[in-house]
Parts: C-alpha cells; structure tokens; sequence
C-alpha cells in the first residue's frame, strides 16, 4: 500500500532532490569534462562548462608518457588477487560458522569485526618493518596479501550473512539423502552460494582498489597502484590539471561502471548485512 | 551419530586459516607495536625498555597535540554533518519521488571514490587560485573571497567537509532502507490526528530507526580513525601543521623521521582510545544478546 504524498509536494520534493544531486554529482562531472580541455582552457576564467574544444590528448598523454598501464594492471592484479585470496580463505571460515554454529560463533564474528575498527596506522609499522626485512616492499604479492588480510573480516561477515539465508532444510534433505560432505558442497551448496560470493567479491575488489592508504606507504614505483598515482599529483598548481582530470576519469570509471550495477550489494556489504 | 561428528570436526577445521589471519595480523601486531613503545628504537626497532619516556615526549609534541584537536574536530563535524545531511537525503528521497533511483545512485556515487580522488577534486574546487574563487571573480563579484583552504585555522573544516561529501551518501542508503521498513499506517495515524510531518520524524521516526543510526556511526568512526588519505590528497596536513592527524603524525615518524619508538606510541595511544570508545559499545552488543540466544 503506497503512501500518498500530495502532488504540490512532491514536485517540489523532486525538484529539490535533483538540485541537490546535481550538487554533489557536480564535483565528479566537473572533473570528467574538465579531462577533455586543452591544459589552457581547464584554468580558462571564466571556467567553460561545454562549449569548448573537446580532445582526446590527455588521455593520450597520460597512457603514453606516465607508467599508467603499469598502475593500472598493478589496481587490478591487486584488488582482484586480494579478493579471491580472502575468498578462498573466507568461504570454508563462514561455511562453517553459518551451517555448523557453536554457541560462540555470534562472538567470533563480532570479535572479528570489531578488527576493523582499530587503527591501521598501528598495524602498519611492524608489517612494513617486516616487509623491509624480507625485501617484500613494493612487490604485488606483499600488497595483495595485506590487501586481503585487511579486507578478511568483512568477506566473512559478508559472505556469513548471505550463507545464513540458504536454507539449512536443503542440505539437511540432501544429508538424509545420502549425499556426502563433498558432494553437498559441489551441488547443493556452491549453486545457492554463487550470488552471495558474487557480491562479496564486486565489493571486496571496489574496496581494494579505492584503498590507499596501504598502498601509499607500502609501495613505491614497481607495485603502486591508481591511487598512489595520483596521490602522486597531490600538489598540481595548475599545470597538469586537464591531465590529472584524465588520470583520476580512468581511475574511478571502472569503480563508478561496477558501482551502478552493484549498488544494492555495495551497499549491504558496506553495513555488514544491515541492510539488505 | 558419526558424519554429523565429522562434519563438526570439519567446520571447526575450516575456520583455522581465518583464525590465525585474524590472530597474526591484528593480536600480534599491536602486541609488537605497543612494546615498541616502550623503547628507544630508532630506525630499526630494539627491545630496551625506556618506560613511558616515548609517551612523555608524544606529548610535549605540539604536532601531536595539534593532530589530536584536529582529529576531535573532524571527527564530531564529519559523523554529525554525515548523520544530518544523510537523514535529509534519505527522507527527500522517500517522498516517492521521480527518477529515485538514479538520485540513490547519484547520491551513493562519492562513496565508491577513494579519499585520494576526493581530496584532489575539492582541492581544486577550493583553491583560492583555481577554483569558486577565481570563477565568481570572472562572472563579475570580484569581492567574492574563499580562502578558507590556505587558511591554517579553517582548513581542517574544508578537510571535513569534503569528508562529508564523500559518506554522506552511505548515511542515506543505510536510512533508508530503515525508512522503508516503517508501517504505513503510522503517516496515516498521524494525518489524522493532523500531527506535522516533522515532529513525527523526529520523536517517532528517528528512534525507530536508533539501529540503523548506531550501524552509520560505527562505519563513520571507522572512517574518522583511518583518515589519512584525505588528508594527504587535499592539504598534505598543510598550511603548515594546521590539518595534521595522528595516522600522518605516525607515518612520518615512521618513514620521515626515522623514529620508530615515537611512532609505535602515537599508535598505541591511538589503539587504547579506540578501545576506549568502541570497547562499551562491543560489551553492551554482547549482553544485549546474553539472555536466550542459541545461535
């Protein structure tokens, strides 16, 4: 049964509601346009909102003179090895906490959780002491490693509250059937476990690759990712500004792309399985 | 009886490898950290004991102390101006409104960029050289002034305000979808009554939706204790020490400074007040569940 908003209002709440969107879309469309401007016209005054020269250069210039392809494939390789790491640890971890509970499992997870909210600064520096020693810094398989350390919690808080949903009663007939563990994880489980580690997963790589301040302090220039890069370029003055507009465009494209399709999931992982 | 044993056996199998991650990387690191605190290490850690000689020095340092009113600044702007603004976003859009999901998305989308990308957009936006400023004096108010960037005592307000940018777009969706699982018959229970649409938000709506605002403040603190980046992209803790906050102070004794001993107790300090803050609320969790829970 809908609500009924009187009309009068709601078209003012409408209208409102997409002045305000625009306002904060606007930062992120402004840099977009602004990576299609020569480097003059992106500080022209007053600043041209369409009706300049569209180009291509920047992009150009920024894949061919800077190492992007490397920081590129380096967000990728990252983001992506971290999450199927954490997955293939995760998975057995919340399989077992959501179809074999003991009566400590709530606190296990709680405790878990409750990791994330310690600060990362202080984690960092016996990692990093022990990376130098053992010549890790600046290598992706350090990266992808702390990557998945620090995002493990939320994959199996994640992938815990999409387990509990299938219902127990299935593998229970499939047990009376005589299926055995094997084969109950192959048939049964896995099918109904797909869309919950499917999300897990779109998360966990969006996380990873916004993440920076791991990256920041744990590479240099083999293993840095996107957003090292452009922390990079933090201090512009002007110059590069059309250019640094392309870099940060390609940066958040594929995040912003996956972000559209997943925000539902974006948004019950981020809560834990708050909101579903 | 014996298959189910095994399953059991296997289940608790299956959670060694998440254990020990959990156990090494977060138990034993702070344990680490906080004996280095203990030290005089300097580059390379060692394993002296110089008593609370680094945690005396802490805060003697005008920087650290300076990092911490920045931190306490930032951190009641940005969770309250999250928590407003979201509220509003989230009531706005459950008017049933036109196109309401390309508005969620909209509003969602600064959450999916990183603090990198959002620090440098606002720095630009903000600069006095670049950005309004120099834009509303083209277009003609040439006494238009904004400069609160460059500004070491407004700063860390900008710092927060492009914080808020960034959140308050999760703050929405998480209320939201509380917004959505309240009974209709409530607005109309107040229509009749002839109750204002505001005052039913406010002592009605807002403590049914206490959960999902306890669920934002958690994740906006998260966030408070980690920020870094921000910070990095958007000021490099400048002008000056102005915008400082304490996981800076860390990484440049840290990297900078060479002062490891220093760094481990501005990290330690940073550990127990977390602890401070999070422990109640992880205890009353814990009891609220103790009486008749079998999972």
């Amino acid at each position: 049964m809908a609500r009924s908003v009187p009309q009068s209002r709601k078209i003012t709440f409408t209208i409102i509601a997409w002045l305000v969107a625009l306002l904060i879309f606007f930062p992120i469309l402004w840099t977009f346009l602004t990576s299609f401007k020569t480097e003059g016209e992106a500080v022209a005054v007053p600043p041209h909102f369409l009706f300049f020269d569209w180009t291509s250069v920047n992009y150009e210039q920024v894949w061919d003179r800077s190492n992007y392809p490397l920081f590129f494939l380096n967000s990728v390789v990252i983001s992506i090895g971290s999450t199927v790491l954490g997955l293939v640890v995760a998975i057995p971890a919340a399989w077992a906490m959501a179809f074999s509970p003991t009566k400590h499992t709530k606190d296990v997870l709680m405790w878990m959780l409750s990791t994330k909210m310690l600060p990362a600064v202080g984690v960092l520096v016996p990692i990093y002491l022990f990376l130098r020693n053992v010549g890790l810094l600046d290598t992706r398989i350090a990266l992808v490693v702390i990557m998945m350390l620090i995002n493990l919690p939320i994959i199996v808080w994640m992938l815990f509250t999409y387990f509990k949903e299938i219902p127990g009663d299935i593998l229970e007939a499939a047990r009376m059937d005589g299926a055995t563990l094997g084969k109950e994880i192959v048939y049964i489980l896995t099918p109904m476990a797909i869309p919950g580690i499917a999300s897990t997963l779109l998360l966990n790589v969006i996380l990873a690759w916004n993440e920076a301040f791991w990256t920041i302090n744990l590479t240099a220039s083999n293993a840095a990712p996107l957003t090292a890069f452009i922390a990079s370029f933090s201090a512009p003055e002007g110059l590069f500004y059309a250019k640094l507009s392309a870099a940060s465009t390609m940066a958040i494209a594929p995040i912003l792309i996956l972000g559209w399709f997943s925000q539902k999931q974006l948004v019950r992982g981020l809560t834990f399985g708050a909101v579903k | 009886m014996k298959p189910r044993r095994l399953r059991n056996v296997a289940a608790q199998t299956a959670l060694i490898p998440s254990w020990l991650i959990v156990i090494f990387a977060y138990i034993g690191t702070i344990a680490w950290t906080i004996r280095i605190s203990f030290t005089s290490s300097g580059i390379f850690p060692h394993y002296d004991w110089v008593g609370l000689k680094q945690y005396d020095r802490l805060f003697d340092s005008h920087r650290w102390v300076v990092s911490v009113q920045n931190l306490a600044i930032f951190g009641v702007i940005f969770i309250v101006g999250c928590l407003v603004l979201g509220f509003l976003l989230a009531v706005f859009l459950d008017q049933k409104i036109r196109g309401e999901g390309i508005l969620r998305t909209l509003f969602l989308y600064p959450y999916a960029m990183s603090f990198i990308v959002t620090g440098l957009v606002w720095q630009w936006i903000l600069n006095p050289t670049l950005g309004i400023e120099q834009a509303m004096h083209a277009w003609g108010w040439s006494s238009f002034s904004f400069d609160w960037l460059a500004r070491g005592d407004r700063a860390i307000y900008l710092v927060a305000f492009a914080g808020i940018w960034q959140s308050a777009g999760l703050v929405m969706a998480i209320l939201l979808a509380g917004l959505r699982g309240i009974d209709e018959d409530l607005w109309k229970a107040a229509r009749v009554d002839g109750i204002p649409a505001w005052r039913i938000y406010l002592s009605v709506v807002i403590p049914m939706l206490s959960g999902m605002f306890v669920t934002a403040l958690v994740l906006l603190g998260i966030a408070v204790v980690k920020v870094y980046d921000l910070v990095v992209a958007m000021t490099g803790g400048g002008p000056g020490i102005s915008t400082e906050v304490p996981a800076k102070f860390v990484i440049d004794y840290l990297f900078n400074r060479q002062n490891v001993a220093l760094a481990t107790a501005a990290a330690s300090v940073m550990f127990v007040a977390v602890f401070v803050v999070v422990g109640p609320w992880l205890y009353s969790q814990y009891l609220r569940r103790r009486p008749g829970e079998a999972s």
